[in-house]
Parts: structure tokens; C-alpha cells; sequence
């Protein structure tokens, strides 16, 4: 038999219910027509950004900005943050993320904003060309280096086990995977003058070969890497230096050929001009490239584009004899196809490992 | 003791064997399914003091992530509740065609992989997207925001309190209610005061994964909100924030914490339940 | 039994209807149909190609596989545990119950790392594993696992309430009559429990098939050795190639409705037959 006193109690849970949405979305609304009533005294400034700067710019960058700013002109700028994994943030912006900077690691997620039209100045076409940090790959080891990891090389043991994120899912992967073939160049070049695809890839299938997970992004296998997985890892120095800089121990090795990473920053014109603050848009560009800025980013593990700065902090960042860069593989577009493509270097590496099994 | 005495002994004794076979395997199964891991979150929260975990918590980007969860949770619970149990009372009470179609798409937001359905939504309500545009002209921002992460949250758990309590009412079958309609009870009295008590363990049930569910609902909302700190960002996005700053501590705390907030909710829930229902059984 | 009094066009049965097929029209339907249009837009023969990528066509086949395997086991662990709750008594009953549904509580990126630390190469029980030869974490061991933690929810709870409910009249009948446990189990309690049993086989294996935040920390997601759809989708969003992530999704969103849809039939013909 069913009691017909309960109906109530259910009524009740759902008046409660409903107290909390409704309270919810009136506290929704609260913060939007804040923005808007004081928009003489202060601005706000949306930033896309990828993951790995996080810390710099919420530590050092926008506090020393923001108090720039106000000495300059009174105004005080409100910052909104955005921190995800580069492609993603490109995505996002071109989405509808309303970013009125983008901070990104990769210079085709930058190109991406401009060809949908977001950007339409020629954000290449600035001092740095439109680069605010480099960094360069390195492979960290473990403490002690028992497995006597000297270089490129000691990846293809049998005894070593390699980490490094997916490219397909990781933009920012791609450059660990351009270090190791360009490596690979370099090591054919310095035998017969001209550099050797065949070398490469070689090099290439016998490292992938050693690697027992690929995780979703750099930080995700930095992660894995603490967690005592593997021997080797590869990632970007700035990585390694922010890990060494919060105590942690992580030995690192700078290979002597290597890749040079260069991380865009760029205003998007699309949103600055729906949102009216071009000047402090631009203020802001101008910012990361001064010379306070570079000095913070330097001693936050990221190499410097301004040259005074770089000479600053010569002695913790070495220069690698045969470091390259992304022109040395034949640019983005190239090697997004020919390395990445579905029928490039790289795909082709997976499947054959995949058949030798 | 007569043969059949020692027969019915035997076999009460085999069942008893059998009973505790049955009782060590679930909670054995149990124990390294559900028990290790809680307990090495619960470990890992407390790896670095308590002091760690209240710095962690108690910053303002971690109390608006915890309340958004709380505001999305509550209102997808409520949207879901209703149209779900109006949902399986369609279903278990009407026949027309096209119902099995209809019910075997009840399922489909589980096997959509959550990339894929913030994907959807951004296609669908992004200001370029086929009912985006018109919003967007309207100034009415929906992904990157609020609404989008709702809608987002009710695409994920929509199943569940249908789900749950579709098969109770198929078990019961209309008998009870037509009877009420025969007496002269109203459409909506016999569904108020018949048909809702009946479905009472199923609703808590569904009500409780649908909690469960969008407090830890993760890709989808990741996809569709931008994870904007202090604005975007709910609770999951904000412990997955934390685990690529290499906060552990602050990542297994949150953790913890909503896996506690569940858990004391649904406890709640299934008292309010007991203590107020009828004991039907 | 035909119902005399209205037609099926009553406005009582018309609103209800007309609310669920709306609601399951925008949120499930229209965007299901979004993605489709999309994912044809490069043209059908594209898209077959796009699909027939061989790593897409390795990704799509071990998640059925997978999601099946952990259907089945959750069937037997699923009805086993929902059993013991409702019909035992022993002691941390309630904390047991109340702790049931944690794995959706838990977000799944801390799932997975929480896998990883347990049955990791490193932990104590990973490498005993390891010694014998056996690959738990970056391997298909480690995915069941996961997928076993965040469906187990699903199992229990698809079948606990229908056993609630479940009149124990029939199984005293049954019994005053003499008919024996197992007898009274297979031929009284488990047709009734048949239909909700199917119904946490489907939730779990859709569930299964969807998995993404967990499986891409324990996986390994090595391409045809342990990569899974949603994470081959994930990488395809990713290096920009939409065409052929959506066919995928596409696919697999088809494939999993046909299954449900059996499953569905099958719950109808169990129901049916019950009574």
C-alpha cells in the first residue's frame, strides 16, 4: 500500500532546489553589471594564453603591468585569464573566446587567428617578429643518471624507456618530435656535409620505439615523468627549469643540436576593437617585450627574445652548437604535412612499429 | 535428526556457505575497485598537512569554481528531474511509434566521448554556430559562459533519472494508477499521489548519479567554458588547474572535497527518503 | 491492454509526449544531427576515407571490444553487489551503499592518476604484475580498470532499485510450493531483474565507449596498441583534421545506438515474457 502523505516531502526538496538556482543565477549577474557601471576608472584586458606561462604572467607580468598602468594614466586594468593547452586556446579565440590578447606556444596557432580573420594587422611584422619567449628542448633524467644518458643516442636503448607527450593531441609535443629529426639532420650533416632525411627518421623510429606512453600534453608527461615513469623525458627547458625553481630536483641535459622554440604573442584586433581598449592592448604588447618583462620571464626559465636581457642571463642559457630551428625543418606548413601529415614521417613510424610487432 | 531433517540442514548450511561466498566476493571486488583508490586520494590530500590543503581551498578562484559546481548541479538536477521523469512515464505509459528509437537515444550522451559534446555545442551555440548566430546577435553570450556550461552538464546527465526510473515503472505496470482513475482521481493526482511514490527509490537514485555525475563532469564543460578563472572555471576544471601547476595538494584536496560534498548529499537524500517514505517492501 | 476511454491524441498524453520528444530533440537529436552534417561536409567519399584511417579503424574496433569485455563483467559484479546490498545485513552496509556512487564524483583526470600511483610500473602491485609479465597501467589491463571504476556506479545501481522493489511474494510462493533456491533464483528473481540488468550492460558499455578523461592518463595512448576512440578523436580535434575525428564520432555514436536499440529489444522481449 502506498502512503499518500509523502507527496509533500518532494515538493519541498524541489522548492529548496529551485531557492538555490534562482540565488545562483541573480549572483550570476552580479559581476557583469560591475564591469559595466565603472568603466571610466578601469578597463578590462581578456588574455588567451597557453599553460606553461601561467605562472610568470600571474605572478610578475600582470601585477607589474597593471601597476604600470595605473602610475601612467590612473586607470586600473581588470585581467581575465584563460590557461589551456595552446591549439585549444587558438580554437577557442576562433570559437568565440572573446581574448584581446593571445599568448600562444606555437606560431601556427597564431596564423590560424588571422586566417579566420580575427587578426588583421601583420602581427609578424614587430620587433622579435612577434615572438615574446624562446626555449629550447631538452631531455631530463633521473636523478643520479643511473641509465648514463649523454644524448640523443642513449634514447634508442633498449634499456631506456622514453616519454614524451603526443604530437597529435599536443602542439607544443611537435617540437620534442622536430628536436629528434632535426637532430637527426644535423648528426648526417656533420658527416657528409648535407643533412640526412633517412638518418632522421631512423633516429626518430628508434626513440618512438622506446616510448611506452605518450600522455596529452607537455605538463601531463611532466607529470607522468614525476611520477616515476621512464627514464628519459623529453621537454622544453622552461619545463625543467620552473620544476628545478619550485625545489624540485630534475636534472636536465642540453643536447648539442636541438630545436629552437619560439612562443608568439599577439593582439587580436577583432575583440579589442568590440571591446574598446586598443591602447591598453597594445601597452600590454609592448610590456611583455620591455626589458622588465624579459628580465621576469628570464628568470622564470624562459630564454629571452630582447638581446640586452640575453646576454643578462648568457651563463643560464647556453647556446647549443648545433641548436636549429623550425625553418631549418622547412617551416610549420611543411612539416605539419610531411612529419604529421597522414602520410608523414612520423605517421608512417607509428604504423610500421605498430606492423613489427 | 530424521533424513529430512538433515537434508534441509545440508542445504541451509550450503546456502549459508553460499551466502558468505557471494558477501566476500563484493566486498573483496568492492575493496580494490572503490576503497584503494578513495583511500590513496584521501592519502595523496594529505600528503603535504592540512595547512596546505586550507591554503588551497580557501582561495577565491577555488570557492567561485566550487560555487558554479554547486549552481550547475542544482539546476541541472531540477531540469533533468522533470523532463526525465516525464520522460519515462512517456515511455513506460504510452505506446506509439518510433518509442524504441526514441528510448535507445536516451542513452546516446554516454557514448558520446565528452570532447566530442562540447565539440557539438560549440558547432550548435558558438556565435557562428547554426542557433549561435542568432543568439549572438542578440548579444546573448552562451558559450564561454554560463549557459553553454549548462547546457553542456544536461547533455551528460539527461539519462539518468529516466534511466532509473523507467524500469520501476515498467515493473509495476498501470494497474494501480488506472485503478485510481477509475475512482475519479485527476490525471494529475494519480501521477502526484500514486505513480510518484511508486517511482521514489528509482527518482532518488536517478537524482543522486545526476548529482554525482555533473559535479565531476570534466571534458565536455572544459571544451565549452574556456575555463576562465573566477568566471568559467568549475570545480574539475579548477582541480585540473591545479594539476598542471604541479599542485597536487591542491588538486586531490578539491578532489576529495567534491567526492565529500556527494557524499554527504546523497547520504542526505537517501534519509530524507527513508525516513518520509513508506517501507514498501 | 488497449486502453478504452481516450485515443492516443488525449491532450494528457499529448503534452507529456510532446515535452520529452522536445527535450530530447534539442539536446540530444540536434546535435547529433549537427556534427553529422558536418562531418559529411567534405563530401562521402572523404569521408570514408577519413574513417577508413587505419590507426581510427584500430581506435574504434578496441573500444567495442573493451567496452564489451566490461559490460559482461559488470552484469555478474553489477547484480552481485546490488544483491548483497538489498538482501544482506552486515555491518558498514550504509557506508558501503553511500560510497557506491564515488566514481562519479571523482573527476576522471584524478581517476586516472589515482590508477596510475596504485598500479603503476612503480607501485608495489604494478611491478609484481610486471614481473610476471603482466602490463596493468599503459596497457589494456589498466583501461578495464578504469573504465571498471567510473561504470561500476551504473551496474549496481540500474539493478538495486528494481530489487527494492521486487514483491517478495512471488519468491515465498514459490517456495511454500517447494521449489529450491536455485530454482526460485533462475526462474522467478532473475527474469524480473533481466530488464534492469540490461539496462547497467548498456549504460556501462555506452559509458565505456565515451571514456576519455581516465583512459588518457592509464592508457598509454599508443596507436594500435592502446588507443581508444575517444582519444584518437581527441588527437584528430586536435592536429585540426575535424573531418576525420567527426566521422569517427560519427560512427561510433551510430554503432553504440545500434547496440543500445538491440539491447533495448531485448529488454522488451525479456519483459514481455516475464509475465
Amino acid at each position: 500500500m502506498h502512503e499518500f502523505k509523502d507527496a509533500g516531502e518532494g515538493g519541498k526538496m524541489k522548492k529548496t532546489i529551485l531557492f538555490i538556482i534562482a540565488a545562483g543565477l541573480l549572483f550570476q549577474g552580479c559581476p557583469q553589471e560591475h564591469q559595466e557601471n565603472s568603466a571610466a576608472d578601469s578597463v578590462t584586458l581578456t588574455l588567451g594564453a597557453y599553460t606553461v606561462p601561467k605562472e610568470v604572467y600571474q605572478k610578475e607580468i600582470i601585477p607589474s603591468f597593471q601597476k604600470m598602468w595605473e602610475e601612467k594614466t590612473g586607470q586600473a586594468v581588470k585581467f581575465e585569464e584563460s590557461y589551456i593547452a595552446s591549439g585549444a586556446q587558438s580554437r577557442a579565440i576562433v570559437a568565440g573566446f572573446e581574448a584581446d590578447i593571445a599568448a600562444l606556444s606555437l606560431e601556427q596557432d597564431v596564423d590560424r587567428l588571422q586566417k579566420e580573420g580575427l587578426i588583421t594587422h601583420d602581427w609578424k611584422n614587430r620587433k622579435y617578429n612577434g615572438f615574446v619567449t624562446r626555449s629550447i628542448v631538452v631531455i631530463a633524467y633521473r636523478s643520479g643518471n643511473p641509465k648514463n644518458i649523454r644524448g640523443w643516442e642513449d634514447l634508442a636503448r633498449e634499456d631506456v624507456d622514453v616519454l614524451y607527450p603526443s604530437p597529435k593531441t599536443s602542439g607544443g609535443a611537435m617540437w620534442d618530435v622536430n628536436a629528434v629529426y632535426g637532430a637527426g639532420l644535423r648528426a648526417g650533416e656533420a658527416v657528409t656535409g648535407k643533412p640526412d632525411p633517412d638518418l632522421a627518421k631512423q633516429l626518430l623510429k628508434s626513440i618512438q620505439k622506446r616510448v611506452k606512453t605518450m600522455d596529452k600534453s607537455g605538463r601531463a608527461s611532466v607529470t607522468t615523468f614525476e611520477n616515476g615513469i621512464g627514464d628519459a623525458l623529453l621537454t622544453y627547458e622552461n619545463e625543467a627549469l620552473l620544476r628545478q625553481k619550485s625545489g624540485r630536483d630534475f636534472p636536465f641535459l642540453i643536447p648539442e643540436a636541438t630545436i629552437l622554440i619560439e612562443n608568439p604573442i599577439a593582439l587580436v584586433d577583432r575583440n579589442v576593437d568590440k571591446h574598446g581598449n586598443r591602447e591598453v592592448a597594445r601597452a600590454f604588447i609592448d610590456f611583455v617585450l620591455s626589458r622588465e618583462a624579459q628580465r621576469h620571464f628570464a628568470r622564470y626559465g624562459f630564454r629571452p627574445v630582447d638581446e640586452g636581457i640575453s646576454e643578462e642571463f648568457a651563463e643560464e642559457y647556453p647556446k647549443p652548437r648545433l641548436l636549429f630551428d623550425i625553418s631549418y625543418l622547412g617551416g610549420w606548413e611543411k612539416v605539419s604535412k610531411e612529419i604529421y601529415g597522414t602520410d608523414g614521417i612520423w605517421t608512417r613510424i607509428i604504423r610500421e612499429l605498430a606492423d613489427e610487432k | 535428526m530424521s533424513d529430512e531433517h538433515r537434508c534441509v540442514e545440508l542445504t541451509r548450511s550450503r546456502h549459508r556457505i553460499g551466502q558468505w561466498l557471494l558477501l566476500s566476493f563484493v566486498l573483496i571486488w568492492f575493496f580494490i575497485l572503490i576503497l584503494t583508490p578513495l583511500i590513496g586520494i584521501i592519502k595523496a590530500t594529505f600528503s603535504q598537512g592540512i595547512e596546505a590543503v586550507k591554503s588551497s581551498l580557501a582561495t577565491p578562484a577555488s570557492m567561485h569554481a566550487f560555487w558554479l559546481t554547486l549552481v550547475i548541479t542544482a539546476s541541472a538536477v531540477v531540469l533533468n528531474t522533470l523532463f526525465g521523469t516525464i520522460l519515462a512515464v512517456v515511455l513506460a505509459r504510452q505506446n506509439f511509434k518510433g518509442k524504441l528509437f526514441l528510448e535507445s537515444l536516451l542513452d546516446l550522451p554516454f557514448a558520446v566521448s565528452p570532447i566530442v559534446a562540447g565539440f557539438m555545442f560549440i558547432l550548435l551555440f558558438g556565435p557562428r554556430g547554426w542557433i549561435g548566430n542568432w543568439f549572438s546577435s542578440l548579444n546573448i553570450k552562451i558559450i564561454y559562459a554560463f549557459p553553454g556550461m549548462l547546457i553542456a552538464t544536461l547533455f551528460v546527465t539527461l539519462p539518468f533519472v529516466a534511466r532509473e526510473v523507467l524500469p520501476v515503472l515498467r515493473e509495476f505496470g498501470p494497474e494501480q494508477e488506472e485503478t485510481a482513475s477509475t475512482l475519479g482521481a485527476s490525471q494529475w493526482q494519480t501521477f502526484w499521489r500514486v505513480t510518484l511514490p511508486s517511482i521514489k527509490w528509482g527518482m532518488a537514485y536517478g537524482v543522486t548519479l545526476t548529482i554525482a555525475r555533473s559535479i565531476g563532469e570534466f571534458g565536455a564543460v572544459l571544451v565549452v567554458s574556456g575555463s576562465i578563472i573566477n568566471k568559467t572555471q568549475t570545480a574539475t576544471l579548477r582541480i585540473h588547474d591545479q594539476f598542471t601547476d604541479f599542485n597536487y595538494a591542491g588538486a586531490f584536496s578539491a578532489a576529495l572535497l567534491l567526492a565529500a560534498f556527494s557524499f554527504f548529499l546523497l547520504n542526505i537524500i537517501q534519509y530524507i527518503y527513508k525516513n518520509k517514505g513508506s517501507a514498501s517492501t | 491492454m488497449k486502453n478504452n476511454r481516450a485515443t492516443a491524441l488525449a491532450p494528457s498524453e499529448m503534452i507529456p509526449r510532446s515535452l520529452s520528444l522536445f527535450y530530447i530533440g534539442f539536446l540530444i537529436v540536434l546535435p547529433i544531427v549537427a556534427i553529422t552534417a558536418e562531418a559529411f561536409k567534405g563530401g562521402l567519399l572523404n569521408l570514408f576515407h577519413q574513417i577508413t584511417l587505419p590507426e581510427g579503424l584500430y581506435a574504434l574496433k578496441l573500444t567495442f571490444f573493451l567496452a564489451l569485455f566490461l559490460a559482461l563483467i559488470n552484469i555478474v559484479t553489477g547484480t552481485a553487489t546490488a544483491w548483497v546490498l538489498v538482501r544482506y545485513s552486515f555491518p558498514f552496509k550504509t557506508f558501503m551503499n553511500a560510497l557506491i556512487d564515488i566514481p562519479f564524483a571523482i573527476p576522471t583526470v584524478v581517476t586516472g592518476i589515482m590508477l596510475v600511483l596504485l598500479y603503476g610500473p612503480n607501485s608495489p602491485i604494478g611491478s609484481f604484475f610486471e614481473k610476471q609479465g603482466i602490463e596493468i597501467i599503459f596497457n589494456k589491463p589498466g583501461i578495464i580498470l578504469a573504465l571498471l571504476f567510473v561504470t561500476f556506479p551504473f551496474a549496481v545501481r540500474s539493478v538495486q532499485p528494481v530489487l527494492m522493489e521486487m514483491e517478495k511474494d512471488m519468491e515465498e510462493a514459490a517456495q511454500t510450493l517447494g521449489a529450491s533456491r536455485t530454482t526460485i533464483f533462475f526462474r522467478v528473481i532473475l527474469p524480473t531483474l533481466l530488464p534492469s540488468i540490461l539496462t547497467g550492460a548498456a549504460l556501462s558499455f555506452s559509458r565505456a565507449l565515451g571514456e576519455f578523461g581516465s583512459i588518457v592518463i592509464v592508457a598509454g595512448n599508443i596507436p594500435f596498441k592502446t588507443q581508444v576512440a575517444s582519444v584518437y578523436i581527441y588527437g584528430e580535434i586536435e592536429s585540426a583534421n575535424i573531418q576525420s575525428a567527426l566521422g569517427t564520432a560519427v560512427v561510433l555514436l551510430f554503432s553504440s545506438f545500434v547496440v543500445l536499440f538491440f539491447l533495448n529489444i531485448l529488454q522488451k522481449w525479456s519483459h514481455k515474457h516475464e509475465r
